[in-house]
């Protein structure tokens, strides 16, 4: 029985330690999801969040020498203002949903370290350009290339 | 005493099971249009038969916006069958269901409303300005919008006869007030 | 008429599985073997119809029949005709039919195989087979058809996604369902074992070949998914620890405790409750992670759409398990341990804690793809767990796994002497440390690197003082060298090629702690002509140009790399696909032993003249798909049939 009682010993032990690495995962990497309205009424500076909504249109400003993107999100509520250092990704655009994952900075902005863009099976959105504004694209661009 | 405790072994699984239950009940997060309750931006296109289809001249109606295309499949392909059937249900009544083709090439539009028997009003939106203003992000889309003209509801994804009623019906009982 | 066709054939299937695997249960309860062969039959037939149904869909597919509305939707005019084969298991109502094919299969092959050899757990292994199958078969009838009818009939389909369109996603998920599926037939063995109470032996030695099978096919497929997220997704990155890719690797955690617990109960006849319940575990885990993909209950990156399915697999995961852990309980007094644990320092210790270990790091993944899930409903609170989490807590369980390969397949039995341990373990320990010193002193300075090397460079030497020790033992005997090794190889395969999967572990680790640890990456904006640095390469960006092809258009970009010299011209570039709603990034990429050189193309001027350029010099990275390969290798070197009986 002795055995067996080490056993249930150092089972009990190995639980306790995976028990705890495992709360001090979450705790220390589980970021929050919020709306505009939710980061609004409450910011917390430095704190980790997921920030959902929409991208204002007519507020997206690209940069890109310098890299800097900033825009306005939304979700009818209230809005955001959102700087990010990087390209975003391609589903990513005025009037659309985005997912943003960063923090909110004492200079009372979102500074984003990651963008999410929604993507939907069934869904599906009309061009950036016209079929006529592709077209114009691939003929400027065989003029120019080599 | 000892031969039931092992009965708690499959039930072990219940809880988990219950959680995974759980997740059916949430629905992914909308994210909702901040153009509702504005005005909705008036255009000036042309129907399919060349008629100029303003949407001022539809003050005083509901009005259902939907804009879709014929490469939009299968979700178009869908919910045209609801818009026609209710559309035919409601004209008398002070409604209208305006169609706008996204992004589409005339013949392939024309098939699609050939197939289906459309009847109310299809309009293309040629340079995308339209679409723009109103944020569409995908096809289809759906705005209702009120007697007044300002857009109460923004449908994303395939209309169904419940939605088009439930919404058209409450718009309809509103005061049509100015 | 091809989607009535298909329909009506998958709802014969259907009708043939139920009966069949109710004809094999009543078999083997009355012992009358003509049910049971009346179920073979049955089985049969399954296989012939779901045969017939695929290759109706991908005649479908190939002939453009876009009244059949799954192909209206996979396909569109300018697919090309190499996709429109692979299309077929793209989304998922196909991969429904995939994965009920290969269950097909598998219950053939067992008939086969153990139709003769294993009267009494046959009958109800069959039986159980067939009972999945039929459930996978309700699922194509009910929720998932692939065969609706589509009318009108469009003109032209949807098409591809985009991001399907790779050699990567065309092997994986065969692969990764071959893995899966191959789990359900160590299963039914186990769940014919507790109903006829002979959870002994017999059916742990009939599943062993096939336990390591579905391992090898599900490591390919985690691998190939990892190589396929380097090369498309333009993130540089090979595991994201997203939900769905998590639901693969839980299984693929468990079926490796399983296939080491295996040999402590083949030796000391211990661990017979734990075996069980491990094969339990790893379906369930398989059931989960398909219950996952489909159900949309958590948000994925990968995640199919949602509808009725994932009620149907909820129930059937529920269904399963309830029945599966019930037998268990009704079987309870039976699971009397015969062996018991000598020592903590002997092989089964290390072995039982090697299975801890892995059944920790999969409740990890699992706690941690849930949790979001917990959160909400306990809470209210909504939040998402990412792959900190994930590294944070799987790294040390992982580190000390890769130790433990060094110390079990040398430490002995029972209970290891002290002269046992110095014999065997003295110079790998003497060389790790070396190692994590030499590391040191080239300037390493993360306390991670270091212990992973340490730790591989123990490993390797352990395996190294045990074949060294065995050739010698056989050079002595009068065999010459090469010989001596094949032999030893091929004699012993099973414990080699454990040798080799380990060595592959051993490579992996080594090059995810590269990637990790000393990678870099920049971000910039190049007019043509100018030049970026990175980690001693310069890039030139030297223009774009349009490409047209069948089913899309591309805008690509191309930079010259040089690193004192001209080494080529990398191209990364963009594709519009006219049904998707944004862009694909297609990354390009110049692979090396020592590092990868990644770009890809972000933003772009319409007239050509600027582009913003993603850089990455991502480090050791290629070691991971080496690693793979030697890996897989020594997995096929165990599934050679034994010549002589070894450990």
């Amino acid at each position: 029985m002795n055995q067996k009682r080490k056993l249930i010993v150092g089972g009990i032990v190995i639980a306790g330690a995976l028990t705890y690495m495992i709360y001090a995962g979450v705790t220390q990497s589980a970021v929050y999801f919020v709306t505009p309205a939710e980061l609004r009424a409450a910011p917390v500076p430095g704190k980790a969040y997921r920030l959902g909504g929409m991208v204002v249109p007519g507020s997206l400003k690209w940069e890109p020498r310098s890299l800097d993107l900033s825009f306005t999100l939304s979700d009818g509520t209230a809005t955001v203002p959102v700087r990010h250092k990087g390209t975003p990704p391609d589903l990513f655009g005025e009037g659309r949903g985005a997912v943003l994952e960063g923090s909110w900075t004492a200079d009372g902005y979102f500074k984003a370290t990651l963008i999410m863009a929604k993507h939907s099976e069934e869904y599906k959105a009309p061009h950036d350009q016209s079929e006529a504004g592709y077209r114009e694209l691939l003929k400027t661009l065989r003029g120019e290339g080599r | 005493m000892k031969r039931l405790w092992r009965w708690l072994i499959p039930l072990a699984a219940v809880p988990v099971l219950v959680l995974l239950a759980y997740g059916f009940r949430l629905s992914p997060r909308d994210i909702p249009s901040p153009l509702v309750g504005r005005p909705a931006p008036g255009f000036a296109l042309a129907t399919l038969e060349g008629a100029p289809l303003e949407l001022a001249t539809h003050r005083g109606k509901v009005v259902v916006l939907n804009f879709w295309a014929s490469w939009c499949y299968p979700a178009c392909y869908e919910e045209a069958p609801v818009l026609e059937r209710n559309w035919r249900g409601y004209r008398e009544r002070g409604v209208v269901v305006v169609g706008v083709d996204v992004q589409d090439k005339r013949e392939a539009a024309l098939k699609f409303v050939g197939d289906f028997g459309l009847t109310f009003p299809v309009a293309q939106d040629l340079k995308g300005t339209v679409s723009v203003d109103y944020g569409v992000y995908g096809v289809p889309e759906t705005f209702f919008l009120d007697r007044q003209g300002r857009i109460r509801v923004k449908h994303v994804g395939a209309v169904t006869d419940d939605v088009f009623r439930t919404t058209v019906d409450r718009l309809l009982a509103e005061a049509a007030s100015p | 008429m091809t989607a009535d066709l298909g329909y009506g054939m998958t709802l014969i299937a259907l009708g043939l599985a139920v009966y069949g695997g109710v004809a094999a249960g009543a078999g083997a309860r009355t012992g009358r073997l003509a049910l049971i062969e009346s179920a073979q039959h049955a089985a049969l037939g399954v296989f012939v119809l779901v045969t017939s149904c695929f290759a109706l869909l991908t005649y479908a597919f190939l002939t453009f029949d876009f009244s059949v509305r799954y192909v209206a939707t996979n396909t569109n005019l300018g697919t090309p005709f190499y996709y429109r084969i692979t299309g077929v298991w793209g989304a998922l109502e196909g991969s429904i039919i995939l994965w009920s094919w290969m269950l097909a299969l598998y219950t053939i092959i067992l008939i086969v195989r153990h139709r003769v050899g294993a009267r009494e757990l046959y009958p109800w292994a069959l039986a159980t087979m067939l009972g999945i199958l039929a459930f996978f078969l309700l699922v194509m009838t009910v929720a998932a058809p692939p065969f609706q009818r589509q009318a009108p009939v469009p003109a032209d389909g949807r098409g591809l996604n985009p991001l399907l369109e790779d050699t990567g996603m065309i092997t994986h998920p065969v692969a990764l369902y071959l893995g899966f599926t191959g789990f359900t037939v160590p299963f039914a063995f186990a769940m014919a074992a507790l109903i006829t109470g002979r959870i002994g032996d017999t059916w742990l030695v009939l599943t062993r070949r096939w336990t390591i099978v579905a391992w090898y096919f599900l490591s390919l497929g985690l691998l190939i998914g990892g190589w396929w997220s380097y090369h498309v997704l333009g993130w540089g990155g090979y595991w994201a620890w997203d939900p769905v890719e998590n639901a693969a690797f839980m299984p693929w955690l468990t079926g490796t405790a399983f296939l080491h617990s295996v040999m402590i109960q083949e030796r000391r006849r211990m661990l017979r409750l734990w075996n069980i319940s491990l094969v339990i575990l790893t379906f369930g885990l398989t059931l989960f992670g398909t219950f996952l993909t489909r159900s949309g209950v958590i948000a994925s990156v990968h995640a199919f759409t949602q509808g009725s399915i994932g009620i149907l697999f909820l129930g059937f995961l529920a269904l399963v398990l309830l029945t599966a852990l019930g037998l268990v309980a009704w079987r309870w007094e039976t699971f009397r341990s015969e062996g018991e644990l000598d020592s903590v320092v002997s092989r089964e210790s290390a072995f039982l804690l090697n299975n801890v270990l892995l059944v920790a790091a999969a409740f990890t993944v699992f706690f941690g793809t849930v949790f979001p899930l917990l959160s909400e409903a306990v809470r209210g609170v909504k939040v998402s767990v990412g792959a900190p989490f994930f590294n944070q807590v799987n790294i040390p369980l992982f580190l000390s796994l890769v130790f433990l390969m060094g110390v079990g397949p040398l430490i002995a039995w029972r209970r290891a002497s002290l002269d046992n341990l110095k014999r065997n373990f003295l110079w790998p320990v003497a060389l790790g440390i070396a190692a994590a010193a030499a590391a040191f002193a080239l300037g390493v300075r993360s306390l991670l690197a270091a212990l992973t090397c340490a730790t591989t460079v123990f490993v390797a030497a352990t395996i190294a003082v045990d074949f060294t020790r065995a050739t010698r033992a056989r050079l002595r005997v009068g065999e010459s060298l090469l010989p001596a090794m094949g032999g030893l190889l091929l004699r012993h395969n099973r414990r080699y090629g454990g040798f080799v999967v380990h060595l592959g572990i051993l490579i992996i680790a080594l090059g995810v702690m590269g990637s990790h640890a000393w990678s870099v990456q920049t971000e910039t904006t190049l007019h043509r002509g100018e030049t970026a640095e990175l980690a001693g390469y310069r890039f030139r960006f030297d223009g774009l140009t349009a490409v047209e092809e069948s089913n899309h258009f591309k805008v690509v970009g191309a930079l010259t790399v040089s690193n004192g010299r001209v080494l080529g011209v990398l191209r990364p570039a963009k594709k519009f696909y006219p049904q998707e709603q944004a862009p694909i990034a297609y990354v390009d990429y110049r692979l090396g032993l020592r590092e990868d050189l990644y770009l890809v193309l972000g933003d772009f001027a319409r007239d050509g003249s600027q582009a913003t350029i993603k850089l990455q010099v991502n480090r050791l990275v290629s070691w991971i798909w080496i690693g793979g390969v030697v890996l897989t290798l020594g997995a096929l070197l165990a599934i050679l049939p034994e010549r002589h009986k070894s450990v």
